[in-house]
């Protein structure tokens, strides 16, 4: 292994780029993940950075069951991120729908079947930590080595 | 006088200050806003369709979800509505617990409220205090209901799990922080000029066009209205709760009411764990049938459900009145009319504390 694409992986470990997107959610993943920023989590020391614009971002944060209005607009999102990119799954609705995914309801999940998504993180809502973990245990595994398997 | 519009500026569906997708259209001259409309629709899960011919027992857990931010009083008021049409009396410890969940969830959604209009003016330090401060809040939550957003702690007659002494000593210590925290903060938003001149006169709703539209809960209560609906709950009652008013109309006046609720809601949390009266935490009883219609405070304003039931106790029909379609409305009609730019429009909206996800449903 070359010396720049060691040092592009060991960067690209500590400078995660995330940008988050709701697709329909109760809010319950969205306040979590706001939770993150808070000091007392703190994002930013694990060298996470959370970005509003789609194409400044390495990893994308799905909250929620996918609705009618965003079957199309979700694809689009995830064609403006730059390569390499990854999407996570955040809660049980990106997973399988969970409650709202009921006859009647005008949800169309899960995330995966509208765009690829590398991991789930599974819970009504699940905690901060669990969410940070997920991104750190993720970003090193998706971005290592990134030039060779073009 | 003739409109002249410049140009119009969309914002959103998907922007730094919003939480959820919401588009909100401005006309301008200049940057001065002439007109706004709301485009929603993005949040549409359907709901109430999935509610109807469900038992209360999956109901119960869906009406939290409506909204994941304040999911405490959605729990309540459906439960509430539930006992009303049942005649379901209510353990009295109960009683007081339920008040106790429910005030701790309004301090953490008013905290959210007030970090998310710090962070619109771009004052990020009382943000991230504010944020930090909430944690505090959710760990209550935590200690008294076992989950720090869908926690499922209200059932007919009673609540799901009992308080211990050492709980509420650890509760009492922890409002404490709250209190001697926020009082620090909200003597800092209260002061600092620099807010007063992003949030001081902007965003103004007068008293006539707020109860025209129909306005409610601190959006409200900031334009000098004393409308609550904890007024005409029966343990509210017991605690002389009476509601706060401010009388400017403006941003500054609605974010300082909402710190002046969480001192508030700290002294009926005490009140509560105080007056805690011994015995069982659940009485117990049967859902039947029965049409209904019961309304709560929210921490965003009046919350309603409407519900019909058969005697299996399945729903029926069911229809659930949200606080923040009037708010936002309220905000695109008459609060953004007039703001003097494009950033103080965000700043506006958010004042008005949007949640997008109960709107729509």
């Amino acid at each position: 292994m070359s010396l720049l694409q060691k040092l592009k992986n060991s960067v690209r470990k500590r400078s995660i780029h995330v940008s988050f997107v709701d697709t329909a959610s109760c809010n319950g993943c969205d306040i979590e993940i706001l939770a993150c920023l808070a000091p007392r989590y703190d994002l930013e020391q694990y060298g996470i950075y959370v970005h509003n614009n789609p194409r400044d971002a390495d990893v994308l944060l799905v909250v929620g069951a996918v609705t009618e209005q965003w079957i199309d607009k979700l694809p689009m999102l995830w064609d403006k991120i730059p390569e390499p990119k990854v999407a996570i799954a955040i809660g049980n609705c990106a997973i399988s729908g969970c409650v709202f995914h009921r006859p009647g309801s005008y949800t169309d999940p899960p995330v995966s079947k509208h765009i690829p998504v590398a991991l789930s993180i599974p819970g009504c809502p699940p905690r901060p930590d669990e969410i940070i973990q997920a991104i750190l245990a993720v970003a090193p595994i998706a971005f290592k080595d990134y030039e060779k398997k073009l | 006088m003739k409109k002249v519009v410049d140009v119009s500026i969309p914002l959103g569906p998907m922007h730094p200050s919003f939480k959820e997708p919401c588009r909100l259209k401005c006309e301008t001259a200049g940057e001065r806003v002439i007109s706004a409309e709301l485009e929603l629709g993005y949040m549409k899960k359907g709901i109430e369709r999935i509610m109807k011919g469900r038992p209360w027992q999956e109901v119960m857990f869906l009406a939290e979800r409506v909204c994941g931010i304040c999911s405490v009083i959605h729990n309540m008021v459906f439960i509430e509505a539930m006992e009303k049409i049942s005649h379901i009396d209510v353990a009295p410890r109960a009683a007081y617990l339920r008040i106790v969940a429910n005030e701790l969830d309004r301090i953490q959604s008013h905290l959210l409220a007030n970090y998310s209009f710090c962070y619109t003016i771009e004052h990020e330090t009382i943000a991230m205090y504010l944020l930090n401060i909430r944690e505090e809040a959710m760990d209550l939550l935590e200690i008294l209901t076992g989950a720090r957003v869908t926690c499922a702690f209200i059932v007919p007659g009673g609540v799901r799990y009992d308080i211990s002494d050492d709980a509420i000593a650890r509760i009492e210590g922890g409002l404490l922080r709250i209190e001697t925290e926020t009082t620090r903060y909200a003597k800092m938003f209260h002061e600092g000029p620099l807010i007063a001149l992003r949030s001081k006169g902007v965003g103004i709703l007068s008293p006539e066009e707020a109860r025209r539209a129909h306005a409610v809960g601190p959006t409200l209560r900031a334009s000098g209205i004393a409308e609550d609906a904890r007024m005409h709950h029966p343990v509210y009652q017991t605690l002389e709760f009476k509601p706060l008013t401010r009388e400017t109309c403006d941003c500054h006046a609605r974010i300082m009411l909402r710190f002046d609720e969480i001192f508030q809601s700290i002294a009926l949390i005490r009140q509560c764990l105080r007056m805690l009266p011994p015995g069982l935490i659940r009485s117990g009883g049967t859902c039947t049938r029965g049409e209904g219609t019961h309304f709560g405070e929210a921490p965003r304003g009046e919350l309603g459900y409407h519900i019909v039931s058969d005697s299996y106790g399945r729903i029926k029909e069911i229809s659930i009145q949200t606080p923040s379609i009037m708010n936002i409305e309220v905000c695109a009609h008459h609060m953004v009319v007039g703001v003097t730019s494009i950033a103080d429009v965000m700043a506006t909206y958010i004042s008005a504390d949007p949640c997008i996800s109960c709107t729509e449903r």
